[in-house]
């Protein structure tokens, strides 16, 4: 098969298996409709909201709240929220911490997941229970503060990466997928004098791609979108990731406290359709990410890994 | 569990809760329109060490008052209202009121909050207001939402900014100890005739000054706020016009026309939540200390066992029930100043300095819209019972074990964004350098770009002069809120513990948290009437009762506030 | 996940697979991988059990180390519960523990004593169970019907919208309900126009719960279905064939091969989540709660934040805490067992 028409079966003609029996009409159509659905039920209220970021503020102030029905467009939200000079170097702090501190949860969290995914071995239970305990038990945030501070981290990027670096939950996850691995697969490279290491580079993170990608997704999702760590930790504005930056630009054009009337902006602009345009630009990343993800989701693409 | 709940975004408590109170705070601040209602509506009621310091034993000491006459306001103050500017701006006409550079040049930290997205260090705002007062600070601008996580974090750690701007709805809980062991008696360097080195700060009221005792000493540097401060319902003027409304007069009144209004089908409710207002047209006194005051029976009441507190909540009630308060605002969702707006609302209460933000936002895109506010009545249509609000609600403070260089260089910074209106050093302060931050068209100060985002509320958090209300686009405006204000000023009466700093005890710190929440529950329909009873009983019993000896003990020893 | 269930490694298929695929994929999931306790934990020696399992400590090490120094040692600050705690009495927070009185168990009966305490874990309950039934299941049954979707484009274009409403904040998305849901909202506007009037469910204290769970699935259904689709994407093809080949139709595959598959990660997300149960939610209580009430929207988590956190009563939160996170202890581990009951692994092995 030529690669001009694999291309073209990919894209056209969907792969079905000669085992799988035809479709119903019905069934399809049901399947078809229900899925249609559930996307209708989440692009209502998206359409709503990017309706409302493009509305000129007369037609926001107009309807006293979220616009609907389109009435005359505007990018001016969105020229205003990127024009900052703030925002782009905000984006390049957003960016590294979230791929160094992806990254660096993925080293610790893949060898933890992988450390204790062999019941039985030593400390196994204890490790276990040391870190589901971090699950229910929170401190408050004078103790980590100081803590964070005591460690030199205040004023650093590694206090947005360091204190959050660790979800127990993704590792429990990640050990799961690992332990559903079968172990006949890694017993002949054992038996070749391959080392733990080894196993977990060569068969067993090839063997995990999906649920790799997925488990990056959620910690890059996290770094992404966190604000709280960065507006206690850090003190310098010129250090701020985009969340805060963008959360404190939107409050700009809310009023401002009495005595500060001057601070007031004499109001070219909605405050509604600002906090929507943030709104769609937090979701810009997810929609170019979620293709990358997605190709790891494809049905039974290890089959061949294992039979190869 | 969803997998989000993986997200390493926040520690295990959960900062985003932490986060929400703040944003609430802001919220209800941007609703509000500001910091007085803050101080109005609770978050204010504990202090320091407990008890206050006022009466003979405050004055001393107090900084000695020195008015100002650099630039006389066209509207002077009068029956605790603001001041009112309604003159234009002439650049050549402005005075200096800070004849010397105050400031060595030594350089010092100010943590304070910041509503929107601050400015570089070293950018020009900052460069010129550091030239002109001879300071060199470093801003830590930090996001209001979070600030009062941040502040208690800070506090408790060793390693405090120099200069700390604390607002008043911070100051729950423990914060106000910290304000007392943290922060130093500013006495040896403003006390008594001290102050007149720094005349802006000489210039500032004596009120507002008692408000910054916190433990016994003069910590505090205040921004002072007007005392004939209430909870403004604002109505669309256009539309009454329009509709040929008389405006009400009386709780009756308000009922009658409110029903007369409101039209679910043509999407117009006559109201948002009345309940700040209608403490007003009852006469109930604000939470919090302030809402202590002893009867012409010689009884020490506190607000919650006023007759009137449940009188005016059944009142509100009915407004609910019948319909004619906006669906949003039932479930207190949105912005009601859009709904006001947007005309889907006619009558919105809100701080009276929304009166002015409102109209100059308005002004292009809907240039017919008119607001004007109405008169607050007394429930049965005579006139009404009011009360002062507090004279001060937020405070620069210094850290203990600052030098005498950094303290010195502090009390300059504040003495200069403390400067009147119409002085050299205000306009500074308030848009910049002319040319750069701004431009004077006929009398008006417009910021372009750069002022826009660099001239924000850095600055104006460290002190302020007396209160006043200058708006040079819109003088009427500003005319008719310090009239507003004078009008209603007449008819207020101060509290028994009116200007005192008061800190309570923190074992009964939280007694009244509730009430808050049963207002808004009550008046919705999701609580009865016996709740409320039931819980001002129990307030009485768990505490209460004890409180208000502890009160009148208080006011025994330091004399009463009115 | 297992790779090797339907195929032997010499080629020949079991034919107990064929009647009873079930059996075969699950006991494939869950076997045992490890020699029985007996065999190694008494008997084995410290020194050879070290030597052996070595590699996988040190792997595991770095994560503990973060979470000793992150987690752990902050922890400790929560001392104060026992305590009247001022974290201001002192130069710093730290030392401030030392110059606070002890109360003892003080804070914990103030907790038992408070009505509203009980009527925010009676929500909490409620709302966890509702949100068991009615929210759980609906990210594996997206899950199953995107897995059915053959078309790549139709499965990468749904799945990508499902997951949008996940990065709507809570704000928004309350938002969102009112103005379709709320008084004066599309559908209240609409009935209004044709002579009905007064609906109004965002305010509707009696509908609260379901009104929640629905703004739940809402927003984190579609996120939620991520992890199942990891674990469909490892079902090897030739189980389905297999169970084809057989006569097993469509429904007979989901039932048998699909889901068995799905079992371990299920198992595992649904013992978390019963671990997790007086976690139902923080923010979008918050939002609600003036718009019904508090009795109908008090949770643990906004009651901790109203009686503790927002009167900066560090105490009372950390003692709040402390129970919360003891009953989490206990739920999961019993949610752990019964999962063994069952035949699951759950969280980690007996």
């Amino acid at each position: 098969m030529s690669l001009n028409t694999q291309l073209v079966r990919s894209l056209k003609a969907p792969a079905r298996p000669a085992w799988e029996e035809e479709p119903h009409k019905a069934g399809l159509t049901a399947k078809g409709g229900l899925l249609l659905l559930c996307c209708l039920g989440v692009l209502g209220p998206l359409w709503i909201v990017i309706v409302t970021s493009l509305s000129p503020k007369p037609v926001i102030d107009r309807v006293g709240g979220l616009v609907v029905i389109p009435q005359g467009i505007t990018f001016v939200n969105y020229t205003e929220l990127l024009s900052g000079g703030q925002v782009s170097r905000a984006i390049m702090v957003s960016v590294g911490v979230t791929l160094v501190g992806t990254l660096f949860s993925m080293a610790v969290s893949v060898l933890a997941a992988y450390g204790l995914s062999r019941p039985g071995s030593l400390g196994h239970r204890f490790f276990l229970i040391t870190m589901m305990a971090t699950m229910f038990f929170g401190a408050g945030l004078i103790p980590t503060y100081l803590l964070v501070q005591s460690l030199g981290l205040t004023d650093t990027y590694l206090s947005l990466i360091l204190p959050s670096a660790v979800s127990v939950f993704n590792i429990l996850v990640l050990r799961a997928f690992f332990m559903g691995i079968s172990p006949e697969l890694t017993e002949s490279a054992r038996i070749d004098g391959a080392g733990d290491l080894r196993i977990l580079l060569t068969i067993i993170m090839p063997l995990s791609r999906a649920v790799l990608a997925v488990i990056s997704l959620f910690y890059a999702v996290g770094y992404w979108s966190a604000w709280f760590n960065a507006s206690i930790y850090l003190s310098d504005q010129d250090m701020m990731p985009l969340q805060n930056v963008l959360i404190q630009l939107v409050q700009k054009h809310t009023s401002a406290p009495t005595g500060l009337q001057q601070a007031v902006r004499t109001g070219q602009l909605s405050a509604l359709g600002l906090q929507m345009a943030v709104m769609v630009l937090a979701l810009i990343p997810v929609a170019v990410a979620s293709p990358f993800v997605q190709r790891h989701f494809k049905k039974g693409m290890l089959t061949g890994a294992v039979k190869g | 569990m969803t997998p989000n709940a993986a997200a390493p975004s926040s520690g295990p408590s959960g900062p985003s809760r932490r986060s929400f109170l703040a944003s609430t705070a802001v919220a209800t601040a941007a609703v509000a329109g500001g910091m007085p209602l803050l101080a109005a509506c609770g978050g204010s009621d504990s202090g320091e060490r407990e008890g206050a310091t006022s009466g003979k034993a405050a004055d001393k000491l107090l900084p000695t008052f020195v008015a100002s006459t650099v630039a006389n306001p066209d509207l002077p103050s009068k029956n605790g209202s603001a001041a009112g500017y309604t003159g234009k701006v002439d650049l050549a006409a402005l005075k200096a009121s800070v004849p010397d550079k105050l400031g060595t040049g030594a350089p010092f930290k100010i943590m304070s909050p910041f509503w929107g997205s601050p400015p570089k260090a070293g950018c020009a705002y900052y460069t010129a207001l550091d030239a002109a007062a001879g300071t060199k600070i470093t801003w830590q601008n930090q996001d209001g939402n979070t600030y009062g996580q941040k502040l208690g974090a800070v506090l408790a750690s060793s390693s405090i900014p120099d200069m700390v701007v604390v607002p008043s709805w911070e100051l729950v809980g423990k914060i106000a100890n910290a304000v007392t062991a943290k922060f130093m008696d500013l006495g040896p360097y403003l006390a008594g005739d001290k102050v007149k080195k720094y005349p802006n700060l000489a210039a500032i009221p004596s009120d507002a000054w008692r408000m910054g005792i916190f433990g016994g000493a003069l910590r505090g540097i205040p921004m002072p706020a007007a005392t004939a401060n209430w909870i403004a319902p604002l109505y669309r003027k256009d539309v009454f016009d329009k509709k040929g409304y008389a405006v009400p007069k009386s709780a009756d009144e308000f009922m009658s026309w409110a029903k007369e209004a409101t039209s679910a089908k043509a999407k117009v409710w006559a109201c948002g939540d009345m309940t700040w207002s209608a403490w007003s047209f009852f006469g109930v006194r604000g939470s919090g200390p302030i809402g202590w005051d002893t009867g012409s029976d010689g009884k020490l009441t506190y607000r919650i066992e006023q007759p009137e507190y449940l009188e005016a909540l059944e009142w509100v009630r009915k407004l609910f029930d019948a319909g004619v308060v906006h669906p949003d605002d039932k479930a207190r969702t949105g912005d009601a100043g859009q709904r006001f707006t947007a005309g889907q609302i006619l009558v919105w209460n809100t701080n009276i300095a929304d009166w002015y933000g409102k109209v100059s936002e308005q002004a292009q895109s809907n240039p017919s819209l008119q607001i004007d506010a109405i008169d607050l009545f007394g429930a049965d249509g005579g006139n009404p019972k009011l009360y002062a609000s507090s004279p001060a609600t937020i405070w620069s403070l210094i850290r203990k074990g600052a030098s005498k260089t950094t303290i010195e260089n502090a009390l300059a910074a504040a003495d200069f964004s403390a400067a009147p209106y119409g002085t050299k050093e205000r306009m500074l302060v308030d848009y910049g350098v002319e040319g750069t931050h701004y431009t004077v068209k006929n009398g008006v100060p417009v910021k372009n770009d750069l002022g826009n985002s660099e001239v924000l509320n850095a600055w104006v958090m460290l002190a302020a002069p007396a209160a006043y209300y200058a708006h040079p686009d819109f003088p009427e405006v500003a005319r008719k809120q310090v009239e507003w204000q004078q009008r209603m000023g007449a008819f207020m009466k101060k509290t028994s513990t009116f200007g005192m700093n008061i800190v309570e005890p923190t074992r009964w710190a939280n007694l009244s948290s509730q009430f808050e929440q049963l207002e808004i529950d009550y008046v919705r329909g999701h609580k009865k009437l016996s709740d409320v009873q039931a819980a001002i009983s129990t307030w009485k019993s768990s505490g209460g009762d004890k409180l208000r000896d502890w009160y009148k003990e208080l006011i025994d020893k330091n004399g009463s506030g009115n | 996940m297992s790779l090797t269930a339907g195929s032997r490694p010499d080629g020949t298929r079991p034919p107990a697979a064929v009647e009873e695929p079930t059996a075969a994929v699950a006991a494939a999931v869950t076997k045992e991988r490890v020699p029985p306790k007996a065999a190694k934990a008494g008997k084995v020696p410290f020194m050879v059990r070290l030597r052996r399992d070595r590699t996988l400590i040190l792997m595991t090490l770095p994560v503990i180390l973060l979470l000793l120094v992150f987690n752990y040692v902050p922890l400790l600050g929560n001392v104060v519960a026992f305590q009247e705690y001022d974290p201001y009495v002192s130069s710093n927070g730290v030392t401030a523990i030392f110059h606070s009185p002890w109360v003892g168990v003080e804070q914990f009966s103030r907790m038992f004593d408070d009505p509203l305490f009980w009527g925010a874990a009676k929500n909490t309950l409620v709302l966890f169970v509702l949100q068991l039934v009615l929210f759980f299941p609906i990210p594996i049954a997206l899950a199953l019907l995107i897995n059915s979707v053959i078309r790549p484009r139709v499965r990468a274009v749904a799945q990508a919208i499902m997951y949008l409403p996940h990065f709507f904040s809570w704000v928004l998305v309350v938002t969102v309900f009112q103005q379709i849901l709320g008084g004066a909202g599309i559908i209240a506007q609409t009935l209004e126009d044709h002579g009905w009037s007064g609906f109004d469910l965002m305010t509707n204290a009696g509908l609260f719960k379901y009104l929640v769970t629905a703004q739940a699935v809402w927003k984190d259904a579609g996120w939620g279905i991520i992890v199942f689709l990891a674990a469909l994407a490892a079902v090897s093809t030739d189980l389905y064939e297999a169970a084809a080949m057989d006569g097993a139709g469509r429904w007979r595959r989901m039932w048998h091969v699909t889901l068995p598959a799905l079992r371990p990660v299920i198992a595992l997300l649904l013992v978390l989540r019963v671990g997790d149960a007086l976690s139902v939610g923080f923010e979008q209580f918050l939002l609600q709660r003036d718009a019904v009430g508090v009795g109908a929207s008090e949770v643990l988590d906004t009651y901790v934040w109203n009686m503790g956190i927002q009167n900066g009563d560090f105490s009372y939160a950390a003692a709040v805490g402390l129970v919360k996170g003891a009953i989490g202890v206990c739920l999961v581990l019993g949610a752990n067992k019964f999962a063994h009951l069952l035949g699951e692994q759950g969280v980690y092995h007996k």
